[in-house]
């Protein structure tokens, strides 16, 4: 194997530190199965990474201990490595537990997107309850055919598109999204309406499906409101606990 | 906090080290009363050094989250003569913070935090909480020189690869390779890590 300039004992320090990129870390654990020596001083090397990790101890929020322990509950170990080699202490593949991604589907919602999620949503989900803000089918009906309804389309910060359409006649909303950013199982989107000095909850987004999601009805709004979504425990929050990915004036 | 509370004072690292490792062999059999105290003992590290890379609070908690999961997951492939406890957990937290980081923020807004590294040297410094092991790694990155303690502190905790790190710095990529790892040596030998 040729190595141009850094040669890989230098690399040690970057190595140790996550700041090889991918091709050139894997090159590096390679080296590292044949060298001894620079597997013993990486080794070293990351103990001095975890001092680096001490000193920014900051202790989390509690909700998330509640969290990791109701779903580790639920999660399946690995078995023990038999036979022992397994080259090195090892961090997990760290993409096995994160739910796969949504291609980042670059679908603009048009207002006809809506009403064929809605036909979809009428007719695919006979019985089945959304989440969100029950919405019977007519409700979204009544929005998408009030005289005053008006549609909103906007690009979603972190990845995706969403669509809304408002009657404030009906006090309603309607909204749809595509290509939302796949959330940790014990994630999930919440919708605000926020206005008249707080923000109140409007309702969780159900599971994406082919990459769409919704379209859920949101009631109670008011002239001067902005639509707001943000990522909340699974259970839904009272009060957004995290930064809105979305704000949209309405 | 309840519990023996989270890993402070040197001293105290190696001996709770191989009370972790028992805690982890447990986990490994299924064992969530280890767990959980896992969980209290780390958590802080785990979420600090996520939250100094990812930034975004709402992300941080996610990969914490993230994080405590692989620990479960994965306790069977702890390997106490591969290093310690808390080097193992800390390098799951900083290797899922950096993935994220890196995923998440290829963009304009990760250039403009291109700021220096006296952002991330401030931080520790500045940091309200006392705490042994944070003095203690504050006084070693005194020690440094100035590009060994940018190399590092932009490397660690802010997720830079070290060719992001020579172009911030306008330095050559052996250079920068070459310091992070004598930044971490003389780091070591001041922290007095393996002896």
């Amino acid at each position: 194997m040729t190595w141009r300039c850094p040669p890989p004992h230098t690399l040690a320090g970057p190595f140790a530190m996550d700041a090889l990129d991918p091709a050139s870390q894997r090159r590096f654990a390679r080296h590292l199965a044949r060298c001894s020596e620079c597997a013993r001083e990486v080794m070293e090397l990351r103990e001095v990474a975890g001092r680096l990790a001490i000193a920014s101890a900051s202790p989390p929020p509690d909700v998330i201990k509640d969290s990791v322990l109701r779903v580790t509950k639920r999660v399946r170990q690995l078995p023990p490595v038999v036979g022992g080699s397994h080259g090195g202490q090892r961090g997990p593949k760290t993409r096995s537990v994160r739910p796969a991604r949504t291609p980042r589907l670059a679908i603009a919602l048009t207002a006809g997107a809506v009403v064929a999620a809605a036909a979809i949503w009428f007719t695919g989900h006979a019985g089945d309850h959304s989440p969100a803000s029950s919405g019977a089918d007519p409700a979204i009906a009544a929005v998408l055919t009030a005289p005053d309804a008006t549609m909103i389309d906007t690009a979603v910060r972190p990845g995706g598109s969403a669509t809304v359409v408002m009657s404030l006649t009906e006090r309603r909303l309607v909204f749809a999204a595509a290509g939302l950013r796949a959330l940790p199982a014990y994630r999930c989107y919440e919708l605000w309406l926020v206005g008249h000095g707080r923000d109140r909850p409007a309702g969780l987004l159900p599971m994406p499906r082919h990459g769409m999601t919704g379209p859920v009805v949101a009631v109670g709004l008011h002239a001067g409101d902005r639509l707001g979504l943000s990522v909340e425990p699974v259970a839904g929050s009272r009060h957004p606990t995290s930064r809105m990915i979305l704000l949209i004036t309405l | 906090m309840p519990g023996p509370g989270p890993l402070t004072g040197s001293h105290r690292v190696s001996d709770r080290g191989s009370h972790l490792a028992q805690l982890l062999a447990k986990t490994a059999h299924g064992d969530h009363g280890a767990f959980e105290v896992i969980y209290e003992q780390v958590a802080p590290t785990v979420f600090g050094t996520v939250r100094r890379v990812v930034r975004d609070p709402c992300l941080s908690e996610e990969v914490t989250q993230e994080v405590f999961i692989e620990i479960w997951r994965t306790a069977s492939r702890f390997n106490s003569s591969k290093g310690s406890p808390i080097a193992w957990v800390a390098m799951i937290a900083h290797r899922r913070a950096v993935d994220r980081v890196r995923a998440e923020q290829r963009s304009a807004d990760r250039d403009r935090r291109a700021a220096s590294s006296e952002i991330a040297y401030d931080e520790v410094a500045e940091s309200a909480e006392h705490n042994l092991d944070r003095e203690r790694v504050r006084h070693c990155l005194k020690r440094l020189t100035d590009l060994q303690r940018e190399v590092v502190t932009l490397a660690y905790y802010r997720g830079y690869t070290y060719r992001e790190v020579a172009g911030l710095l306008g330095v050559p990529a052996g250079t920068v390779s070459t310091r992070m790892r004598d930044g971490l040596i003389r780091l070591r030998d001041c922290l007095g890590v393996g002896q």
